[in-house]
């Protein structure tokens, strides 16, 4: 009898540690979006092009930096062909962009009860 | 018999985990610059591209602007501790441009820098320059992988892959296989 409840507790025991051991892998919904994306953002950023006459002295075995690249010209884009869909008037743009909008995560199918 | 009949089984499993693993990342993606394919590589399921295009940022206390060529990011959808990005620089045409240039993005990607090894490899068939190293950002310490693989035709792609402290290490494989899925497309 002891020996068939401790079977039954410690099956109970397992699960319930199974489960928050599986609920811990679960992905997390967080940083839904491109909110905030420090590398690609970095990414973007370079000094390559820019001029390092500045410090000059203090780095004298670095090698000479490529120019500049010119502005490509751009020529005149011809006349785009009008897409069906038409424009929205424009609104006023509040010199504040609104924050993005906090959705709810995505509803998922609860577990199968038994 | 029945250790046969559960060694086919077994056999089968195998089979069966192989074909998922390799059909994994088949979502391939092409960097193109100007109307140039330049290369292309997979983004593994589950997993999120920010592609982006040539432009110029300008730095608003000091005005100069920089020239900025499509940067491509990707990361897994539910999980921001791993980020790998792609960039071909114009007019960097060698790998030792390439880690010029690197050299004037890394200090803006990662604080701190140290890098623990660097080596000759070639990816997609092409010959490469690997630099690893650590360093931290946002108070978390991450690992960064660069890389400056040389193109044809005066081009270089450089990317690079960062793992944050505690990011799940089987993302590494996941990284790997993106660059063992990059090729050259000139």
């Amino acid at each position: 009898m002891t020996r068939k409840l401790m079977k039954r507790s410690v099956l109970a025991l397992g699960l319930g540690a199974a489960s928050f051991t599986l609920s811990a892998c679960d992905g997390v919904s967080f940083g839904v979006g491109y909110g905030y994306d420090p590398f690609y953002d970095s990414m973007l950023w370079n000094d390559y092009y820019h001029d390092h006459d500045v410090d000059i002295d203090v780095d004298v075995t670095r090698p000479d930096r490529p120019d500049r690249p010119d502005r490509p010209e751009r020529p005149n884009p011809p006349a785009r062909p009008k897409p069906p869909i038409a424009k929205p008037p424009s609104r006023p743009k509040p010199p504040t962009a609104r924050p993005p909008a906090a959705r709810p995560p995505i509803h998922r199918p609860s577990p199968r009860r038994r | 018999m029945h250790s046969l009949l559960s060694l086919g089984f077994r056999a089968c499993a195998v089979a069966t985990w192989l074909m998922g693993a390799q059909a994994q990342a088949d979502t391939p993606v092409t960097y193109t610059d100007q109307g140039r394919a330049l290369f292309r590589f997979e983004v593994p399921d589950f997993w999120t591209l920010r592609t982006g295009g040539p432009r110029e940022l300008e730095d608003t206390a000091l005005g100069d602007a920089r020239a900025v060529s499509r940067v491509m990011g990707i990361r897994p959808v539910t999980d921001d501790n791993v980020w790998m990005g792609f960039v071909s620089p114009s007019r960097v045409s060698s790998i030792q441009g390439g880690l010029r240039y690197l050299e004037d993005i890394d200090k803006f990607l990662v604080k701190d820098p140290t890098v623990t090894s660097t080596s000759d490899t070639r990816i997609g068939g092409l010959p490469a320059h690997v630099v690893r190293g650590t360093g931290n950002r946002d108070g978390r310490g991450v690992n960064f992988t660069a890389t400056v693989i040389d193109l044809p035709r005066d081009r270089v792609a450089i990317g690079v892959a960062i793992l944050r402290d505690g990011a799940d290490p089987s993302y590494v494989d996941a990284l790997n296989a993106v660059f063992a899925s990059f090729r050259s497309l000139q």
